[in-house]
């Protein structure tokens, strides 16, 4: 027939997971390349974690009570770790909502790649802009006088506040598919993510809120993930009552499997969502 | 050897929450190497009939088929051999032309060899090698449609989709789009066309079908379509209306022309040669005119003959953008 001239693809050459990687290779080096042509983009990754820590550190610090003689800035950082990759984890959602509103997945769609590196290669390039979010807030930590017990443990709560970022990228994935642009995404989510942040482990112990916040501020997901991340990096010099009061009494084995469970819960069900709409935009 | 259509509609529907009624029965075929350019105002159904043939809806019911291949049963297929270039010119704006066509030509499973080479080829085919390097945010809307006509082409494909490729673009960039349509269209490319510009459907489609209302309500070539309207006129325009009825007169039963004020109109079902016996008798009479001319019936006249009301009415114009997004 002489409509099937022989495309120049070279598709005999890979199974479809391999060209699955290409694909979200491709779309992820696309992400990062927008984002680094965005300066205002860069410039608030920047600059916005560092005046986080300044500000707790000089201007609220000193009036936090209920530590235990805990050092501040030791318990803030992985707070603020936490607080950084949720935010920042918005891109996600506010750049799939861009796409879609500016027909870029239509495009997409109307190829022959693979469906799920659209979302691969958006977490893939998120990822890493969350990673460097992190370093540059570790860096301000140190140098303002942060000083984590165990450097292994260190880096084993960035690692876990990554896959929890990429879990909630998922979640504003879906907004972003869903309200088609940028504004929504944030009205959308922001009465979420606040509380969320806030009535945490975050930034104050939770035994200095009111006993009806008390419930919901320990056991909240991003609470569980500050406390394990806070307890991998203090590692063994948690005394009894810092442990009793400021990591909900339980050990760190135990909080971080609660957190990598809050993790792979919160990662399937929006993955599985987020799947599921990408396919209903057929209809 | 007998081609099967490159693309085939049968009878789509596709209708949109309970009510918005987008196809209701659209059938059309497109036959290789041919353009085929779907014509209709805003509403009509044009983005709805592409986003299926392009796998980017499901139908309701109906048959749609592209390159041999079931745009439902297969649709992984079809993205391997069609183009699509949208009304919004999807290009990514932070990127440059050739980052945009390289990102194209990858996600295509193009070599990387391969994309490189196609995506310098295009850019310097659609005069675009020299802004190659910079975003296309800093593109003209000509540039950016340009690009995103490249970006559809650059794996080949045997059936390309243009809904409506000019739409928004200032007459220069039109014309230049138009030229470089009519080129791929010279190198055999399989191309549905859609377009609310009767002028464009003219110029570079060989059959159109005519949608209104998620329907086809007429099909055929450029000129069969004028031809519904019955042949062309000739317009004799005089100094005042006794003039006018003077030679209303002289060509009289003969001619069965009318008259309009001082325009009189002569129907002129041999063209040219009906012009000239105008002309002769009007000499021989020794009247002069003011104006006078051969009028062909443009696909203006035939959409608003079929539908009742001017190509460009906006009156669903809501309806397709829900549709399209």
């Amino acid at each position: 027939m002489s409509t099937t001239t022989t495309p120049a693809r070279s598709e005999a050459g890979g199974s479809s997971l391999v060209w699955a990687l290409r694909d979200t290779q491709a779309m992820a080096t696309r992400n990062l390349r927008r984002l680094l042509r965005q300066p205002e983009q860069i410039v608030f990754n920047l600059v916005s974690p560092i005046m986080f820590v300044l500000l707790f550190r000089y201007v609220f610090g000193g009036a936090i009570q209920g530590l235990e003689d805990l050092d501040y800035v030791n318990y803030l950082i992985p707070g603020i770790a936490v607080q950084t990759v949720l935010f920042s984890a918005g891109v996600t959602g506010f750049a799939l909502a861009e796409d879609m509103q500016k027909g870029f997945v239509d495009r997409l769609r109307s190829l022959p790649m693979a469906r799920s590196a659209v979302f691969g290669g958006r977490v893939y390039a998120d990822s890493i802009n969350n990673a460097v979010g992190l370093a540059i807030l570790v860096a301000t930590g140190f140098a303002v006088g942060f000083r984590p017990n165990d450097p292994f443990g260190l880096l084993l709560a960035m690692l876990l506040l990554l896959l929890f970022a990429l879990a909630v990228s998922l979640g504003y994935a879906l907004i972003g598919l869903t309200v088609r642009s940028a504004e929504a995404v944030n009205a959308a989510t922001f009465p979420l993510i606040f509380p969320l942040t806030f009535a945490s482990s975050a930034f104050v112990p939770v035994e200095t809120m009111p006993d009806w916040l008390q419930g919901f501020a320990t056991h909240q997901p991003v609470s569980v993930v500050i406390n394990a991340a806070r307890s991998l990096i203090l590692g063994d010099d948690v005394t009894a009552a810092q442990r009793e009061l400021l990591l909900a009494g339980q050990d760190t084995t135990s909080l971080v499997l609660q957190a990598l469970a809050w993790t792979v819960g919160i990662a399937v069900i929006f993955g599985l969502l987020c799947t599921r709409k990408y396919r209903a935009l057929v209809k | 050897m007998v081609d099967r259509p490159a693309v085939v509609a049968e009878d789509l529907h596709k209708t949109f929450g309970k009510k918005v009624k987008a196809l209701a029965g659209v059938s059309f075929e497109v036959q290789p190497g041919t353009v085929l350019g779907l014509l209709g105002p805003n509403g009509a159904g044009k983005t709805t009939s592409v986003n299926v043939l392009t796998t980017l809806l499901r139908p309701d019911s109906g048959r749609a088929e592209v390159a041999g291949v079931d745009v439902v049963a297969d649709p992984a297929e079809v993205r391997r051999r069609i183009g699509l270039a949208g009304q919004y010119a999807a290009v990514d704006e932070m990127l440059t032309g050739r980052e945009n066509l390289t990102l194209v030509g990858r996600l295509n499973h193009l070599s990387s060899a391969d994309t490189k080479r196609r995506a310098a080829e295009l850019l310097d085919r659609f005069a675009l090698t020299d802004a190659g390097d910079r975003p296309a945010k800093t593109y003209s809307g000509g540039m950016r449609r340009r690009l995103d006509l490249a970006a559809a082409l650059v794996a080949r494909p045997p059936v390309l989709f243009l809904d409506e490729p000019t739409t928004g673009l200032d007459p220069r960039s039109r014309l230049g789009l138009w030229g470089v349509i009519e080129d791929l269209v010279r190198d055999g490319t399989t191309l549905l066309l859609t377009t609310q510009y009767l002028e464009e459907a003219d110029r570079l489609a060989d059959r159109i079908s005519v949608i209104d209302h998620g329907r086809v309500i007429a099909e055929g070539t450029s000129s069969e379509l004028k031809s519904r309207l019955g042949a062309a006129v000739v317009e004799v325009v005089m100094e005042d209306d006794d003039r006018a009825e003077e030679v209303r007169r002289l060509l009289g039963d003969r001619m069965e022309a009318s008259r309009e004020d001082e325009t009189v109109r002569v129907p002129a079902p041999d063209g040219t040669a009906t012009l000239a016996t105008v002309v002769r008798a009007l000499d021989d009479a020794g009247l002069q005119a003011r104006g006078l001319q051969l009028r062909e019936p443009s696909l203006d006249d035939v959409f608003l003959e079929l539908t009742g009301k001017p190509a460009d009415e906006d009156a669903l114009t809501q309806h397709e953008k829900e549709a399209s997004s």
